[in-house]
């Protein structure tokens, strides 16, 4: 085994759980919602980025950019039909909603784009960058620049600017954040929207490393509860640290051991630790 | 309409005490015999016995989520494990040892004890999403393990289960096809019912609601509400591992898509459509479901959109489900009829939408 090879895999798939995870950690932190539809999610933005790739003939920015707006809308209507519950933080329900939310997602994702297995090829993937015996692509330059520019940004929005407190207000408490004429509805949108732009970023990103298929919600999503659980909930940079541990856990796990039972072994830390520590690195 | 009316109209279907009395207790037994020779009034084909026992089966499937979900308030992701390991028991030992059905469907409730009491055990202290989330994260992990371990079939399954043969002392009933099985759904579907209808009248039940709805309260009364939420749990799963032991026998086959996502948001839907902690729902959920997806089909995709939709909508318009929606507007004609509809109109529109909020 090459020890610096597995090491660079693994920052290079820890970026990507961590990307991927962004947006869950902010919902469920900044405004208490879960979200059970968010790997379906990652897969209509990986789908739709694909479809304009392909049909469109279009580069792979716009195309990029076109999923990204695209998800937003969605994260728009979603959040519009279930704000009555998520206003009365009507949390079981909310769980149970998004969950048939992914569904729909699936069986829509299933109608236009079919059940077979496809691979979105991007320019980037395709440049190997080669330094002595260690080699990664552009993309996956990418990935880490893009996810660690992401985890800056959101951390400095939610604990250095007036939007970011509003945010937070709001997630202690919506009734009472509307008493000091605060639009709480406005609020839980627009948060839902930022998860629905971080997860199709997340998918244009992470999606050329791996064939895409419309099933592949139900799995995308578990890294992202460890990464989400195990980074105490809501901690923005606990996430980051969690995601990029994982990551290199999995590239070592796969090469030492093997690559078939690696959720199985994520998911069996991630057990040992709810055990010892059930707050996972939350020091509160 | 009052709150004490909208308990009476919700008591009748809630409380299997009333069932008690001697008339009513014939008016079941007609009826359970009406539903037993229904598939074959229907015209008795192999499609009709098929969906039945579909069902049943699936039905039964829903019970064990419905007592997590009615009697805990926490929503278990993790059944599909003990719907799993049903199946696989059923398959593994029959066509191994070719042993006969009583022992896959002790080994199936064996099993699936044991697999509730470890992810009881490491969910103890996880409440609502994070609960979900670790039940979530074990059953996709379980199905990659499946689908990665040849000696649970691999990606391909087990293929050639035999028929269920379940000696029973004086005969040895033999069952193959869907109209054979529908006596055995038909028993295990009224046995888990039974099951239920007794669970609610029990200590644990007792305990369970006070836990859910207060657990400070449960707490100073000296419940513990750990051990409470536990055993519950692990009470829930052999019923849905029943479930999975008579889908193998029916499909003569089990593979790793018994995971799929189609069995927890049928689970789920079947309970949510007709509504929290009435006995029936989870049949009457799954038949509507079923008959949607065998009679109005519009493709297996379309079909998801429509069990998501189904599941989305209630949720957002009808939180309490068909059954208090029906209940509601049963007591508003009723009250028509009596002619008192124009009194209580202005009060019956404000407590109607209190009701609707889940006040």
């Amino acid at each position: 085994m090459n020890f610096s090879q597995q090491a660079i895999n693994g920052l290079v798939i820890g970026s990507g759980y961590a990307c991927v995870a962004l947006g869950w950690t902010i919902l469920l932190g900044a405004a208490r919602l879960v979200n059970f539809a968010h790997g379906q999610m990652y897969m209509l933005a990986a789908f739709i980025c694909w479809f304009i790739l392909t049909r469109a003939g279009v580069s792979y920015p716009v195309a990029a950019v076109a999923s990204i707006v695209a998800m937003a809308l969605l994260g728009v209507v979603m959040q519009l039909t279930m704000n009555r519950l998520v206003m009365t933080q009507n949390l079981t329900s909310l769980m149970i909603v998004t969950l048939g939310f992914g569904y729909i997602l699936q069986g829509s994702a299933g109608l236009l784009f079919g059940g077979a297995p496809h691979t979105m090829t991007t320019g980037l993937a395709q440049k190997q960058i080669r330094i002595g015996e260690v080699w990664f692509t552009q993309q996956d330059i990418l990935i880490l620049v893009v996810t660690l520019v992401l985890y800056a940004v959101i951390w400095l929005l939610l604990k250095r600017t007036r939007q970011g407190s509003i945010i937070r207000s709001v997630a202690e408490d919506p009734k009472l954040a509307q008493l000091f004429g605060i639009d709480s509805r406005a609020v839980y949108v627009g948060v839902f929207v930022l998860e629905a732009v971080l997860v199709a970023i997340s998918a244009v990103l992470v999606a050329p490393r791996t064939p895409i298929l419309t099933s592949m919600g139900f799995e995308e999503v578990i890294t992202t509860f460890v990464v989400v659980v195990l980074g105490g909930i809501g901690n923005v940079a606990g996430a980051l640290i969690v995601g990029m541990a994982l990551g290199v856990f999995t590239a070592f796990f796969g090469a030492l051991v093997s690559p078939a039972y690696t959720t199985a072994a994520i998911f069996a830390v991630m057990l040992a630790f709810l055990i010892v520590r059930p707050g996972g690195l939350n020091t509160r | 309409m009052t709150k004490l009316d909208v308990e009476r109209v919700v008591s009748k279907i809630d409380r299997p005490a009333e069932y008690r009395r001697p008339l009513a207790l014939l008016a079941v037994l007609c009826g359970c015999i009406a539903i037993y020779l229904l598939p074959a009034w229907l015209g008795g084909s192999t499609a009709m016995y098929g969906l039945f026992v579909m069902i049943a089966i699936l039905a039964v499937m829903a019970l064990g989520v419905d007592l997590v979900l009615s009697y805990l308030g926490e929503v278990s992701l993790g059944h599909t494990i003990f719907w799993a390991i049903g199946g696989y028991a059923a398959a593994i030992l029959s066509t191994t040892w070719n042993v006969n059905g009583w022992v896959t469907a002790t080994a199936a409730i064996a099993l699936s004890l044991m697999a509730a009491a470890l992810l009881g055990l490491a969910t103890l202290r996880a409440r609502e999403f994070v609960f979900s989330l670790v039940t979530y994260a074990a059953a996709v992990v379980i199905a990659e393990i499946t689908f990665n371990t040849d000696a649970l079939g691999g990606s391909d399954g087990i293929v050639g289960i035999p028929a269920l043969r379940l000696p029973l002392g004086f005969a040895v009933f033999t069952g193959r096809s869907s109209a054979d099985l529908w006596p055995v759904a038909f028993a295990l579907l009224l046995l888990s019912l039974l099951f239920v209808a007794r669970f609610r009248r029990s200590r644990l039940g007792t305990e369970a609601l006070m836990v859910q709805m207060n657990t400070p309260l449960a707490t100073s009364s000296g419940l513990d509400a750990h051990r409470v939420r536990f055993l519950v749990f692990v009470v829930s799963a052999p019923i849905t591992a029943l479930a999975g032991w008579l889908y193998a026998y029916q499909r003569a086959y089990v593979g790793p898509d018994m995971f799929d996502m189609y069995f927890l948001t049928m689970m789920l839907t079947s309970i949510i459509l007709v509504g929290k902690r009435i006995l029936l729902a989870s049949t009457i959920g799954v038949t509507l479901l079923l008959i949607q997806q065998n009679y109005l089909s519009i493709g297996g995709d379309g079909n998801k959109i429509v069990l998501g939709g189904v599941l989305v909508l209630m949720l957002v318009l009808w939180p309490q489900g068909l059954a208090r929606l029906l209940g509601d507007i049963f007591t508003m004609i009723v009250r028509a009829v009596s002619g008192r509809w124009s009194r209580v109109r202005t009060s019956e529109a404000a407590s109607g939408k209190r009701l609707r909020n889940g006040e």
